[in-house]
Formats: C-alpha cells, structure tokens, sequence
C-alpha cells in the first residue's frame, strides 16, 4: 500500500491524512522538493520491470551478451527515470491566486498558480482536486503557468476542495511523481437560486417609509404658498380669509419602498427559503432595487448594487451552519 | 477495459497523443527492418502492411480495421507462421510470432495501454534480434532503435497539444546516453550464470566450412572474405605453414563426396603432464557457424569445460556456435595422434566404396608395388607425381562427373584445388589398404598490425590428408603443397593466378593484396570488431571472473555488490548534478553584468540586491543606510538609468567604462563610510 493507492475520498479522514497534514502542512503558497514530493512506479512500471526480467532471463538461457546489454540499458534508464520524474515536479511552486465563489449546483472554480524553477524540461504535470478533473500545466517554455480548476459544488457553506493533486508520469510513465498539496483553499457557496415574485410591498410609516409621491394623498406633509396649478381643493380658505394670502394644504404618499428580504417571509423548508432568498436578492440586485435582509437575528440593512450582494449572499450561505 | 472516463478520472489520457503514436510507427518499421535477413519477407510484409494501414488511420483517410478484417489478419498471419515451415519450437517461429503480434496491435492500437503494449514489444524485438547477430553495427543500429522506441515512450507523457517530435526524441536519446554508463557497470559486474534450461537456437544454414565435401566446395568458400574466426596467441605465431587449423575430418567417400562418417562420444582429455616438447597457448573467437565443431592447431587440448575432443582430435562445442565463442587452447605439435589405431578408427579410415575409380585404384596399386610397400616411400612418389605431371592449382577447375571424379581428375583434367589434390591422395592410399583420411580446415591467416591478433578468413578454407603411420601416429600430408607451395608458405593469394584473382569480390582482393590506406583501414576495423568480439560478446562467466579478480581480487558477493552500488551512484550521480544544477542566469547586457557584479560586492559588505529591486533603488538604498548625501549617488543613478533603459541609447564602450570608473568610486566610498 503506497499512498497514492489510497481513495482521494478517504483523504483527510485517513491515517495518511493525517500524516500528510503533518508532513505537508497547510499553506497558502508551497515549494515542492523531496519533503513532499512522492514517488513509486505505476501499474506499467512494473510490467516494464517484468520485461526486464524476461530479458534477462532470456539473456542467461541464451547467454547472449547484448540481450544482456538492452535488458541493463534499460534498467539504467528506469533508474534515470526516477531523477527526471523527481525533478519534474520539484521546485514547482504553488500558490493559491483566488477562487470565486458560485451557487449550488455550478463549478467553482480556483486558480492556481504554478511556477517552476529555471530550466526547462517539465511537461505533463496535471493538477486537479480528488474530486474533479484534472488540468494540465503548461510550463515547458514559460516559467509560469495559471491553472483553474473546478469543483462542483454540491453543498451551500464553505466548500473545501481538499487536498491538491499534483502529478506527473513524465518523461516515460514508469513512474508517478505526486504530492497532495494543501492550499488552505476554501471557497463560498451561495444556495441555489430560486426565482420568484417579489413579496407585496408593505405600506410605509412616516418614519422609515420613502416619499414616493410628494403629491400624493395619504399624508400631509406641510403648507406652502399658492401657485397656479395647484389644486383648488387643497386651498386653506381659512386663512385666506385671515391673511389675505393663498396657501395651500400639501399631501405627501409614503411606503415601505425597501425590500426587505425576511426568513420568515418565505415558505418551504429551510434550505428553499435561502434558495428563495438568493433568488429575490439576486433579481432585487440586477433590477437595481434597494433590500436588506434578515436572517433570524442577522439583519443587513438596504442597499443597493453587487457591493451590497456579496455579502448578503454570504450570509445566507453561511447561515445555520458552524462557522469553522 | 476501463472506459476512457474511469481513465481521465484517473489522470490518465485515454488517448495516444498523435506526436506518439508518430514516433511508434517510425519506431515499428525500424524495429522490423533488420529482420529481413532471418525471416521470411511475407512477415515482413505483414509488418509494413499494418504500418501503413496505421499511418492511413492517423492521417484521418482510413478508419481502424473492422473486428473481422483483424481477426482474418490475425488467423491468416499465424497460420502462415504455421504452414511456413519452420519448427513450432524455433526461434524464428518465436521471432515470426512476436513481429506479427507487435505489427498487427499496431493497427488495433487505439487506447494509451496498447501503446504501452506495442512499445514493451518493440523493447523485446530489439533484445530478440541480438539472437540472430550481435555485430557492432547491428548493435548500432538497435541503440538507435531503442531512442526511437524510448522516443515514443515519451510522448506518451508530453502534453497532447504539442506535435513536437524532435523533443521527444532528444529527450530520448539523451536518457538513452545518459543510461549508458550504468549499462556499461552493470554489464561487467552483474554475474553471468549459466543458462537455466534449453531453449531453441536460431537455425541458419551452416557457414563456413560443412560436414560434406564436394571439390567445389572450398572453390566457392575461396571467393568468401567472411570472417572464420580470430585467434590470440599467448606464445610466438608459428609460421604460416604450420598454421593448419584443424577442424573437420572427413572419412566417408561415396560418389565423389567426403563426409564425416560414424562418431563416437567425445570426452574430455587432460594434459598430460609429462609433455616436454613445444606449446603453443591461444585463444579462438569463432564467428558463428550454426555447428558445434572447433578449429584448432595439432594436437589441440581445451581446458574448458564446455569443449570436448573427439576420437579423431578434433574439439567440438557442446552447442552448436550460435554466436562469437571463444575457447582457450592449448597445442601441442609433438604430442602422438593415436600411437595405436584402436579397431573402429582403423576400419573408418581404410574404407572405400567398390568398383569406382577404377584406373586410380589400378595406378595407386602399381605404385605401392614400385615403392616396395613402403609407406613413406610411397607418399612420397604420389607426391613427387603431382610435382612432375602437369598438375595445377586454380580455384575454377572444369566441372567433373559424379561417377570417377576422382580418376578424371587424375588423368583428365588435371586441375584443382586443395580438395582435388587430398581427396585423390587420400583415395590412392586407402586403395592400397593405408589408414588415410581427409582434413578440412583452414590453413595459415592474417595477423592484424594493429590488434596484433591472427585472422582467419574463409578463404584460407583448406583440405589436406592425415596418414597413419606406426611410431608416428596420424601425420599430416598436404598434397596441394606439392602442387602450390606458395599456397601454404604465403597464403591463398601467392598461388593464385590472374584469371583466378579477376573472379574474387573487391574486398577480398583489397584484404589479400596491399591496397595502402584502405587496407589499413580494414585492419582497423577488424581490430575493432576484434575487440568488440572480446570484451562485448565473447563477455563469458568465465572472462568476467578473470577480468573480475583482476580488478577486484578474490571475488564475493560483497565486493561485487559494493563495485556496483559504486559504479551506479556515481553514474547516476553525475546525471543527477547535470539536471538538478542551475546554473547562474547569464547577463547578456554588459551594463546588468557590472550591476550584478557590484550588487555581489555590497552583498560582501552586508547590503544584499533583493531581487525584484531596480538597481537605482537599490544604489540610493544602500547609499541612504551606509549616510551619504543622495545628491552623491544621483549622476551615478541617472547614468545607470540612462544605459540601461534609454532605447536609443548608444552604450558605447567608454560610456560602459565611464559607468563601471563610476561605480568602482561608489563602491570605495561605500565601503569607507561603512566601515566608520
């Protein structure tokens, strides 16, 4: 049993997870070098090792000297081999240079950057998560190569890609070089959107309502001096009669013009609410509506613009879940 | 199978990269193409059959073969191996089958694992052509077969999107190399052990010198410049008319052919260690004869354990020669052939059919008489005969009947070859009742200036008779010296005559004749394939121990070990060093070249360049921490600037020497305020 034999799934839980942690600490940016770097031959490696035999069986039953020779030449490259697989991947450094959070359901993605010492000759070295397919790094003529890789997120929360696989078989796939990097990489994952209507908006107090009318006829607002145009009705005669002068009664219309998106407002079980409320934040955001959000005992007041959603949407990824 | 989505899950392409499967189709047809020399050329046709259909499939005009086209190949391919003629059991049959599996996975060939496949058996043809023939240019040729196949290897694991197959295949051909001298410690210290069981043995026809002979025979090996074998003397090289390597003796005749008649067991003689008289000591490397006969001097003894001797003194090999043997010999010319004829040699040697040849026998019988019965006397008057009579020595005598050769060419025609001249003589002496028998060898040989070894060609094939007599035991008499002495004292090309010499191929007469400077150089190259012959091939358990306790003395498993793991980490170790050194980066700008070099003297001082800092900030850092004024460093900062960034800047040698005054300057005042 070798360490890579052991199902990516299984990974933290493991023994070996808990080694590798101690042997490959976590850490935004790594280097790679014969501390975490691991290498053991393939399933082909070892046909290529019975291949050798037979030639040297072959060889001895033969007893032909250059049956010898291509059974030892052989044998001597696959010993070379090892120092070339080895050197493909050490040196390499690899930093985390961002992800960006998605919805349940979409990939999310995470760049990663990838840069090798001088020299070159390092050609197929592939990334990827235990989950997810693996990417190539381009590195034999540029010395740095971004590599974005994808998680589908399954889960609202935090979304931990575990650890990262960097490997090679290069230069002849008799070996494999690898190593289960941790970037320390977590990523956000909102809830899935569902769309709807907004809810009814709710008639305004005077306090924290908002004009929407200044000429409305709910509430009155103030007095102000005649001009034509105004409504006859509205003229105070009585103090016409007293002052001479024509004022005016002025009406204002007021509502609750913030959207407020509530928890309790929504129906469904928990996890459609948030989806509701992704839903109604994201239409609210893109129809450039002002809302806020309460989220039990976490209120964000209104806002407006994708500044304002980042994070409202955060909360309601995060919400109910233990923050780790 | 795994589905190519389990494979991309596990990191692995499904897909042969195209610069890959490029490279594996070169690799095929070079990997064949020495096979046309052993097998037949249908299967060779087969090879490139498939090798094209490939190429139809990877440049997109053809689609892979339908299920019944391959297993149509497939069982017509294997039938024909069947039906061929050749031993199920035989290497060629092995040879034949392994070609064919590799040449039509080729057109199955679709997923990484069948490259894998195709590759591994690519290795393993190349090892099997080595059984076939393991001369220096075919090993050559197979070290280049190797990159090749390597080269393949490698695309396999170079990203899919480049078609870059030079890269693939300098990177081979450097792991190749690179391997080589891992190889090489391997190949002189892993012990050689002797084979576990018995395997099938390449079947060529026989080469050199056969168990029959016709008077053609040697004719036509004379026309041959092929090597027979190579022979090292430890003592001082006889002369070339004692040089009679002995290697065949012929004692049946029937309708005009020699051939070996009934064999008894050989055994294994030792020494005998009275023997006061002359020795010679050498070493034989024999080329392949596909026979397991041995040439060597009178009387000859190996030591090997191998090598055996028959009834007749002759050394045979318990294989057949399959590939360069060598064998030490040790030979003693005074030293009895069967002081007493034991009954069964004497019967074998006294036989002649009935009836034939009759005016031989007639003038044979009349000449015993004259010589008064006297065998010595008698061999002398056939001798003396040849010499008188009108007998000559050409390598294109008139052809001759079946029936009576003998008497024709007695009479009639009166030219031969050595083979005329002993089969005559050994007939007339057993006609008369004399114990006689027929030789078949070589006689004389070069000596190489250069690897100061002898060379013994096939045209130095020879036939020459042994004649029992009392007190004397078996005493060789070479007719053909009575006719050609300059053949036996000078070699072959002395007793040739024009017409002869105009039939033989340019490079026998070059290696006969003095030709200068080409003939000098096929000294070197027989000196070098000599040497090839000793140290790579003729590489025995028994060579590698003496060689071993040479080096290392008295041979254990620890001293061996131990020269390995020494030999092999330094080799491996020096291949490390080349990859994993980085060299410094090179500064082509001369003025980047002085900034380095004053950023490594201030770092002497304490005051280190950190990489991404301009060398302008850097000075006035520097300048700012050691107390000077910023007005001191400003002309250098701007002149340094200037230099380095003005694209039209002229940088000429002197502003370059201006610079470099300038920042000597700083370096000292630098240097003195730092120190106070």
């Amino acid at each position: 049993m070798w360490p890579g034999s052991i199902p990516p799934q299984d990974l933290q839980a493991s023994r070996f997870g808990r080694w590798l942690d101690r042997r490959i600490p976590p850490s935004r940016q790594i280097t790679l070098s014969q501390r975490n770097i691991f290498i053991f031959p393939n399933l082909t490696g070892f046909v290529f090792g019975g291949l050798l035999l037979l030639l040297i069986l072959g060889a001895v039953n033969y007893q032909s000297s250059l049956v010898y020779g291509v059974a030892f030449l052989l044998g001597s490259m696959f010993l070379l081999t090892i120092l070339y697989t080895f050197r493909n991947l050490s040196g390499l450094a690899l930093e985390l240079v961002g992800t960006r959070p998605g919805f349940v359901g979409e990939d999310i993605e995470f760049n990663v950057r990838v840069v090798r010492p001088q020299g070159k000759g390092r050609e197929g070295i592939q990334l990827g998560w235990p989950e997810g397919i693996k990417q190539w790094a381009e590195l034999n003529e540029q010395e740095a190569a971004g590599v974005r890789l994808f998680v589908k997120a399954e889960r609202r929360g935090r979304l931990d890609p575990g650890r990262l696989l960097v490997e090679t078989y290069y230069p002849l796939g008799l070996l494999r070089a690898w190593t289960w990097v941790d970037l320390g990489v977590q990523s956000l994952v909102y809830p899935k959107p569902i769309f709807q209507d907004f809810p009814q908006s709710t008639p305004g107090r005077r306090d924290d309502g908002q004009l929407i009318d200044p000429l409305g006829s709910d509430d009155f607002s103030d007095i102000k001096s005649y001009l034509p145009g105004d409504p006859v009705k509205h003229i105070i005669w009585r103090s016409y009669a007293r002052s001479g002068e024509l004022v005016v009664k002025r009406y204002a219309s007021f509502v609750e013009p913030r959207l407020w998106l509530d928890l309790e407002e929504v129906s469904g079980p928990l996890e459609e609410r948030l989806s509701r409320l992704t839903g109604l934040a994201l239409r609210a955001t893109r129809l450039e509506r002002e809302f806020g959000l309460r989220l039990g005992a976490t209120e964000i007041t209104p806002a407006i613009g994708e500044a304002h959603l980042e994070p409202l949407l955060r909360e309601l990824a995060l919400y109910g879940l233990a923050e780790s | 199978m795994d589905s190519p989505k389990v494979n991309e899950a596990l990191g692995v392409a499904y897909q042969i990269p195209r610069n890959s499967l490029a490279l594996l189709m070169i690799a095929q047809i070079v990997v064949v193409l020495p096979y046309f020399m052993q097998l037949s050329p249908w299967i060779i046709a087969v090879g490139l059959f498939c090798g094209y259909w490939r190429m139809g499939v990877y440049q997109g005009r053809w689609d892979h073969p339908r299920r019944w086209i391959k297993a149509l190949l497939v069982i017509a391919s294997f039938a024909g191996v069947a039906v061929s003629g050749v031993s199920a059991y035989s290497l060629e049959a092995a040879a034949s089958v392994l070609i064919l599996a590799f040449a039509l996975k080729l057109i199955e060939m679709k997923g990484r694992r069948d490259a894998y496949l195709v590759i591994f058996l690519g290795y393993f043809i190349i090892a099997t052509q080595f059984l076939f023939d393991q001369s220096i240019l075919v090993a050559i040729y197979e070290l280049i077969a190797t990159i090749m196949v390597t080269a393949a290897m490698v695309g396999m694991n170079q990203l899919h999107t480049r078609v870059r197959p030079l890269a693939s295949l300098r990177l081979a051909g450097s792991l190749v190399v690179q391997a080589l001298p891992f190889a090489i410690v391997l190949f002189l210290f892993f012990p050689r052990i002797a084979p576990l069981w018995t395997v099938p043995l390449p079947m060529g026809a026989t080469t050199g010198i056969s168990d029959h002979m016709t008077p053609g025979d040697i004719a036509r090996l004379a026309q041959s410049d092929e090597l027979a074998f190579r022979v090292v003397f430890r003592d001082p090289v006889p002369a070339n008319k004692d040089l009679y390597w002995r290697g065949l003796v012929y004692s049946d005749f029937k309708s005009g052919t020699w051939s070996l008649g009934p064999q008894f067991k050989p055994s294994h003689p030792r020494l005998d260690e009275n023997y006061s008289g002359e020795e010679i000591r050498y070493e034989v490397l024999l080329e392949p004869t596909m026979s397991n006969w041995l040439f060597a001097l009178d009387t000859a003894t190996a030591e090997a354990s191998n090598v055996a001797r028959t009834l007749d003194y002759r050394l045979v090999a318990d294989d057949p020669v399959m590939s360069v043997f060598r064998y030490e010999v040790v030979s003693r010319p005074g030293e009895l052939m069967d002081d007493r004829l034991i009954p069964v040699i004497r019967v074998r040697e006294k036989k002649l059919p009935e009836g034939d040849n009759p005016r031989i026998r007639a003038f044979a019988q009349a000449l015993y008489i004259d010589s008064g019965k006297d065998v010595a006397t008698f061999i002398d008057a056939v001798l003396r005969h040849i010499r008188q009579e009108l007998f000559s020595y050409t390598l294109q005598p008139p052809t001759l009947q079946r029936e009576h050769s003998i008497d024709e060419f007695w009479f009639d025609t009166r030219a031969g070859f050595c083979t005329h001249y002993a089969g005559a003589f050994v007939f007339m002496l057993r006609s008369v009742g004399i114990p006689t028998r027929m030789v078949g060898g070589y006689q004389g040989g070069e000596i190489n200036p250069i690897g100061n070894h002898l060379v013994v060609r096939q045209y130095d094939a020879h036939a020459w008779a042994e004649v029992w007599m009392a007190g004397r035991g078996w005493t060789r008499v070479d007719p053909t010296a009575a006719v050609a002495p300059e053949r036996i004292e000078l070699g072959l090309n002395a007793a040739l005559s024009l017409t002869d010499r105009a039939a033989l191929s340019l490079f026998t007469s070059v290696r006969m004749g003095d030709w200068g400077f080409l003939g000098r150089f096929l000294d070197w190259t027989d000196s070098l394939e000599h040497r090839w012959n000793l140290w790579v091939i003729g590489y025995d358990t028994r060579f590698q121990a003496g060689f071993l306790e040479n080096l290392l003395g008295e041979l254990t498993p620890t001293r061996i070990g131990l020269a390995i793991l020494l030999g092999g980490s330094t080799s491996v170790g020096l291949v490390a060093i080349a990859l994993f050194w980085r060299r410094r980066p090179v500064h082509r700008h001369p003025v980047e070249r002085l900034i380095r070099r004053f950023g490594d003297r201030l770092a002497g001082f304490g005051y280190p360049r950190v990489a991404s800092e301009p060398p302008g900030a850097f000075i006035r850092r520097v300048a700012e921490e050691a107390g000077l004024e910023a007005t001191q460093v400003d002309n250098v900062v701007a002149e340094l600037n200037t230099l380095l960034y003005n694209p039209s800047g002229t940088r000429s040698g002197t502003e370059i020497r201006q610079l470099r005054g300038q920042l000597r300057r700083l370096q000292f005042r630098l240097a003195f305020s730092l120190s106070h």
